[in-house]
């Protein structure tokens, strides 16, 4: 019963962890603008239209994120052997593998906007100055929950992977979430802010991104504090369930007809986020549009 | 008929020579592995990572990934790339199938089915309410007149100058689907090797069974999540960019990325049986 007890406190208590980590590295894509946004961020001057957005994607959020944390992961995990203090190792090789978040970056901002010097962009050293820190200390934020979620795994609740592996596993997973929720919010409700709500942006429109702020032209940190509203926060709900959930069939129901109670579990929260997302389909098809009136055979 | 007016049907074409010259290496390959190693757990192991290669090649093509145009609001599908998501969810579901393991092989592959297709629940839920609740924009799909499950019409759904939006219900069910398939199949190889490597490990390094079980379960899991990596990408440039789900017509092209996955998994799974079985 004890360690029953014990499980559900790691297992609330790594998915405390994973909201933090998932809110955190939306923000931080959102803000270097690496997830599928990007396109049009890199777009934009080539259709004339200049702009002041920070520019890192030159990898995929879940690639990179399955660098990053496997770095924090697999230095914690050295520092761990040479028997420093787990909290002390998991700071410490978060903090290494943001510099090399740091590095990254860097050399993707420089990289991908000279890229576009043939359509007159520049390269603006105050944006990399003060756009690249905030980037790195959102990183840290969230390399350094989720490797210390996936230390709570291997060292409090026995998973038979090392913690590199690990990381490996949740850094893929933590972009995934990540950029699935929160890519549209920052894509359509912030990049096309001056297009109508409530529809997708016509594709006629790629390119004209929002470039002005209410007070002079809009950059990155404006980006990252609307997505940090409902994106960010969003993604990590998601990434938090996700681990959450996953913990607590395990250690709850794992035990339960010889490992088919996590498996009756597992189907009977498939369903009903099932239910749940079909609920929100069926409601935004009774609130909103039809656009056009409905036709006999449909669409073409 | 020239090569301009041939390039848009290519996408989804078999070329038959390719797929008979994969099928030989992939026998060459059993075969070799057979003849090598008998057909004792080195030959089982081969087999289960070819089919573990084959669910997750399945499985991507599933996986409703609209790209860059999804984060716009311009195609229907989820915003990001196909090989990404799929390896998140399948990941997902390898972690509590490799959980699982002492539980058997059933179980433990069942388990990690169910933690990929968890995953996509929850991330596809998260997507239909973001762009129902955070960008106000139902969902529709651009290729099919009407959702296939529900019935449900797509057309007046779908806002002007875009392909359609969001997941509609099929996309949502493949999602999960996809995330069902991938998980079992990461799961599927990790489990082989983890046999193959906790039974030839002791011998070939002399030390017990216990002192070595860390670095079999290490060598299993970076195999499992490479050979996952192999198969999802192979799949993606199958789909070429974006798909909607299993009523996508790119969905048809699954035999190609069914071969050229089980010749993948195979040429992956011979060089991972050989470092410990030669």
């Amino acid at each position: 019963m004890e360690s029953i007890v014990f499980g559900i406190g790691i297992t609330a208590l790594a998915g405390a962890l994973a909201t933090v980590a998932g809110a955190a590295e939306n923000t931080e894509s959102d803000i270097g603008s690496q997830g599928d946004p990007n396109s049009q961020v890199q777009l934009a001057p080539q259709m004339g239209y200049i702009h002041r957005i920070f520019n890192k994607a030159v990898a995929g959020e879940p690639p990179a994120y399955g660098l990053w944390i496997v770095l924090g992961a697999g230095i914690a995990w050295a520092f761990m052997a040479m028997q420093i203090n787990p909290i002390l190792a998991i700071v410490l090789g978060s903090g290494i593998a943001v510099f090399v978040q740091g590095v990254y970056a860097t050399t993707a901002y420089l990289g991908r906007t000279a890229s576009l010097a043939k359509f007159g962009q520049p390269v603006y050293v105050d944006i990399l100055k003060s756009m690249t820190t905030v980037t790195m200390a959102h990183a840290f934020v969230a390399i350094f929950a989720t490797v210390t979620l996936c230390h709570l795994i291997n060292a409090a609740l026995g998973h038979p992977f090392p913690l590199p592996l690990l990381g490996i596993v949740w850094g893929i997973a933590l972009g995934a979430a990540g950029s699935a929720t929160g890519n549209p919010f920052y894509g359509k409700e912030r990049q096309y802010q001056n297009q109508k709500f409530g529809a997708g942006v016509p594709i006629a429109a790629s390119g004209n991104i929002v470039r002005y702020a209410e007070a002079g032209e809009r950059n990155s940190l404006d980006n990252g504090w609307f997505s940090a509203k409902l994106g960010g926060p969003a993604s990590g709900v998601c990434f938090g369930l996700i681990v959450f959930l996953e913990l607590w069939r395990t250690v709850l129901f794992e035990q339960v007809g010889a490992g088919w109670g996590a498996i009756i579990i597992g189907i009977i929260m498939i369903l009903v986020f099932t239910v749940i997302d079909r609920y929100i389909e069926v409601w935004a098809r009774k609130n909103y549009g039809p656009y056009t009136k409905p036709t006999e055979e449909g669409s073409s | 008929m020239s090569a301009v007016a041939a390039k848009p049907t290519a996408g989804g074409a078999v070329d038959m020579t390719a797929m008979i010259i994969g099928l030989i290496i992939l026998l060459v390959v059993i075969a070799a592995t057979y003849f090598v190693f008998g057909s004792g757990l080195a030959f089982m192991a081969l087999i289960g990572i070819i089919v573990g290669g084959i669910l997750i090649g399945f499985g991507v093509h599933f996986v409703p990934v609209g790209g860059a145009p999804a984060a716009m609001g311009q195609a229907p599908g989820i915003a990001t790339g196909v090989a990404m998501l799929a390896a998140g969810a399948g990941l997902a579901g390898l972690f509590g199938g490799a959980w699982a393991a002492e539980q058997g092989v059933v179980v433990a592959t069942i388990t990690g089915a169910i933690g990929g297709g968890l995953m996509m629940a929850i991330t596809c839920m998260f997507v239909t309410f973001i762009y129902v609740f955070g960008m106000g924009i139902p969902c529709a799909s651009g290729k099919v007149a009407k959702d296939p499950i529900t019935g449900d019409t797509q057309a007046e759904f779908k806002s002007q100058g875009t392909e359609g939006h969001g997941l509609p219900f099929v996309s949502y069910v493949g999602g999960v689907i996809g995330g069902l398939f991938g998980g079992a199949g990461g799961t599927l190889i990790y489990l082989m090797l983890l046999d193959l490597y906790k039974e030839e490990l002791p011998a070939m390094m002399n030390a017990l069974p216990g002192q070595v079980l860390p670095i079999a379960v290490t060598l299993a899991g970076m195999f499992a999540i490479g050979m996952f990596l192999v198969n999802a990408v192979l799949a993606a440039y199958n789909i070429t960019g974006t798909i909607e789900g299993p009523h996508d017509p790119k969905f048809k092209r699954f035999p190609r990325a069914i071969v050229a996955s089980a010749v993948a998994s195979a040429v992956c799974g011979i060089v991972a049986i050989m470092i410990v079985a030669v």
